[in-house]
């Protein structure tokens, strides 16, 4: 192991002085991230997301409101040949307030050589298809069920690094990835009740509480994801990917719960003319908690089908299904048919209509959502 | 030891007779590369004939490509700036930015509408570093090809003679045709045309002719109501008599305004393979002027 990583990081040298030292001038225009010419700025964007939110369950609160759900500012440059960085930061609305945070800070080194690539700070951890996108990249206005339910409000992230290859053996795109990442812990909501004890006194104790969105995988978290693409007459392709995670639960200072998840995706594209687009995309993972008195396995997948029609309208469907990862099992189904307008290559805005069945219950549930973009912003392919 | 021996000169020959795998990110500049590396490479493009490059979608399968490329070749201007993140994600060494195997076509070109102001989202999706369609004036393909030989000549010097003959040859026949094609559109010279998109200024630019207007209000932005009174005002006032549409684009407000105007609507490819008839960048031009003097 010690050797392997010695030699990554001899590599990783080597390669970054051979660039210094040989270099063959390209003239042409500056990628992504090379902006700003003689001022020496990385490119700099900012993105806005506002969503108006509707619903018939009386006791929702965040419903009737239009407002603004998060605001992106990203920095991006190179620091050295074949070396970019990446620092996103966010500033979401989490319970009524506004909460800042470092979404993603990341440095990448594109070319280890032999095919290796790595990545390390914090970042979006590339588990299943969509839990690395940010928000103003899903092609919906809400995140799958399952990953709200597995992964908590927010895209699973962490800080640590991840080391990808790029198979060579294969006559398609393959390409393999692990990663080992630090997670915080959640902090226990806490509230306090007076017991009788055994004696008959009155003393007060903690209770803990916790909801739903509150479980995530955390502390020492290793994660490993391997994707294929396979080109059909350069018009149609089917991506298939498979992830696997193991590492502890957010809470597991008090429920000294082992997490285990495994995950699998397949989409299927077809670009039949120029503007005109069809996608459908599946999605499972499994939960797998291990806590004293037993296990428990929870699933939960989507599957979504989008149409676009031409340069400026989407048209999309979603069923979720997702149980959740706490021992009294629940169950959520959702429908949600989307419409998307876009207005240019980083704005858009879009109406979403919900449908879901939890436990029973049934709620209906309306998104207005405009997302919008200042400046340069790249993603590295998602 | 004698087999020995063969497989190693077999091994070590293997390199100096392989082609160059090239991938580009049009069908016109695959048909430029093709023809300046003649029978000394292999060429592929990431776009398909007849798409609008602007809205070409990144896949895994192009990273494929891209990690077994010796040359990938740009258009530049932002126009493909999908291929960036391919690039990226595709980890070869010889295609990174700055290495001998990144050739990005718009290098020398006189680019055309650089901004001169302060650009954002009110001015529509335009580019930051000026009009990208610039392989539409045959004199650029000249310039194309000039990028493309430097780039081969970087990965394979020791075919320099044959490469310089292949893009002398290229450059000839551009003029040669050239006379033909001017003489064929001689008859429109400082005739004003309307256009869908902003992407027919470099072809304007070589065939002495002007754009009034596009169909669309700013780049990207789709027309409306009062434009298309704009339009049909000005096309009348200027007897506008030639609409120029690349043939990817919805032709129902094309249609309506050549309806309404009496002005010509013409559906043309704007790049190699848009139709079955442009094969390569030299019938792009016969198939374009043909349908404009039809």
């Amino acid at each position: 192991m010690k050797k392997i990583l010695f030699l990554l990081i001899f590599n990783m040298f080597f390669y970054n002085l051979k660039a210094q030292e040989n270099p063959v001038l390209s003239e042409g225009t500056p990628l992504q991230g090379m902006r700003g010419k003689t001022l020496n700025l990385p490119d700099i964007s900012a993105l806005g997301n506002i969503v108006g939110y509707i619903s018939d369950d009386s006791k929702d609160a965040d419903k009737n409101q239009l407002s603004i759900n998060e605001v992106e500012i990203a920095f991006q440059g190179y620091i050295y040949p074949e070396m970019r960085a990446d620092i996103i930061t966010a500033i979401h609305k989490h319970d009524g307030d506004y909460e800042s945070e470092i979404c993603e800070a990341k440095a990448s080194f594109l070319n280890l050589g032999y095919g290796f690539s790595a990545e390390a700070g914090k970042i979006h951890i590339d588990f299943g298809k969509v839990n690395k996108l940010h928000t103003h990249h899903l092609p919906t206005t809400d995140k799958p069920l399952m990953l709200e339910k597995f992964f908590g409000e927010h895209e699973l992230a962490g800080q640590g690094a991840v080391l990808k290859y790029l198979i060579p053996i294969f006559p398609f795109y393959s390409q393999i990835q692990a990663g080992f990442w630090d997670i915080n812990a959640h902090s226990h909501a806490q509230e306090e009740a007076s017991v009788l004890d055994i004696t008959g006194s009155t003393i007060t104790v903690n209770s803990l509480l916790h909801d739903d969105s509150s479980f995530s995988p955390s502390d020492k978290v290793y994660t490993a994801r391997w994707n294929s693409s396979f080109d059909m007459n350069g018009q149609k392709e089917i991506e298939i990917g498979l992830s696997g995670l193991k590492g502890r639960g957010a809470h597991y200072q008090e429920h000294k719960d082992n997490v285990e998840m495994i995950g699998a995706d397949i989409t299927f594209k077809w670009f039949p003319d120029s503007y005109k687009k069809w996608t459908f995309q599946n999605e499972w993972m499994r939960l797998k908690r291990d806590i004293p008195v037993g296990t428990l396995n929870r699933d939960g997948f989507y599957s979504f089908l989008n149409y676009r029609a031409d340069k400026y309208w989407d048209y999309g469907v979603r069923l979720d299904y997702s149980e959740n990862a706490w021992p009294q099992i629940s169950y959520e189904r959702s429908f949600s048919a989307i419409i998307t307008r876009h207005l240019t290559e980083t704005s858009y805005w879009r109406i979403t209509g919900k449908h879901r069945n939890i436990n029973g219950k049934n709620i209906s549930e309306g998104w207005f959502q405009l997302s919008f973009g200042i400046g340069p912003h790249s993603h590295e392919l998602e | 030891m004698k087999i020995l021996s063969l497989s190693l000169f077999l091994f070590l020959s293997i390199p100096s007779y392989a082609k160059i795998n090239i991938i580009a990110s049009s069908q016109d500049l695959k048909s430029i590369a093709e023809y300046v590396g003649g029978e000394e490479v292999s060429v592929e493009s990431l776009s398909p004939g007849g798409f609008d490059i602007h809205f070409i979608e990144p896949r895994p399968s192009m990273v494929f490509k891209l990690k077994k490329a010796d040359m990938v070749v740009k258009i530049g201007l932002d126009l493909d700036m999908w291929t960036d993140s391919l690039i990226n994600a595709a980890k070869n060494e010889k295609i990174f930015y700055g290495k001998e195997g990144y050739v990005d076509a718009s290098a020398g070109i006189d680019i055309m509408q650089k901004p001169d102001k302060k650009i954002d989202g009110s001015s529509g999706d335009i580019h930051i570093f000026g009009n990208p369609h610039y392989w539409l004036n045959p004199e650029n393909g000249k310039i194309i090809a000039k990028n493309i030989k430097l780039g081969l000549l970087r990965i394979k010097p020791e075919k320099k003679e044959y490469f310089e003959k292949r893009y002398s040859d290229f450059c000839r026949k551009i003029d040669d045709k050239m006379k033909v094609w001017k003489s064929d559109m001689s008859a429109f010279a400082g005739e004003k045309i309307i256009t869908y998109h902003n992407s027919w200024i470099y072809f304007a630019q070589a065939f002495d002719l002007q754009v009034a207007a596009n169909i669309e209000p700013k780049p990207g932005i789709p027309p409306n109501a009062n434009h298309l009174s704009f339009l049909f005002e000005l096309i009348k006032k200027e007897k506008i008599k030639i609409i120029l549409v690349d043939n990817f684009y919805s032709l129902n407000t094309p249609k309506e305004i050549a309806n309404k105007t009496g002005a010509r609507l013409i559906v043309i490819p704007s790049s190699v393979a848009g139709e079955n008839s442009a094969s390569d960048y030299f019938s792009l031009f016969d198939v374009i002027i043909k349908k404009i003097k039809d």
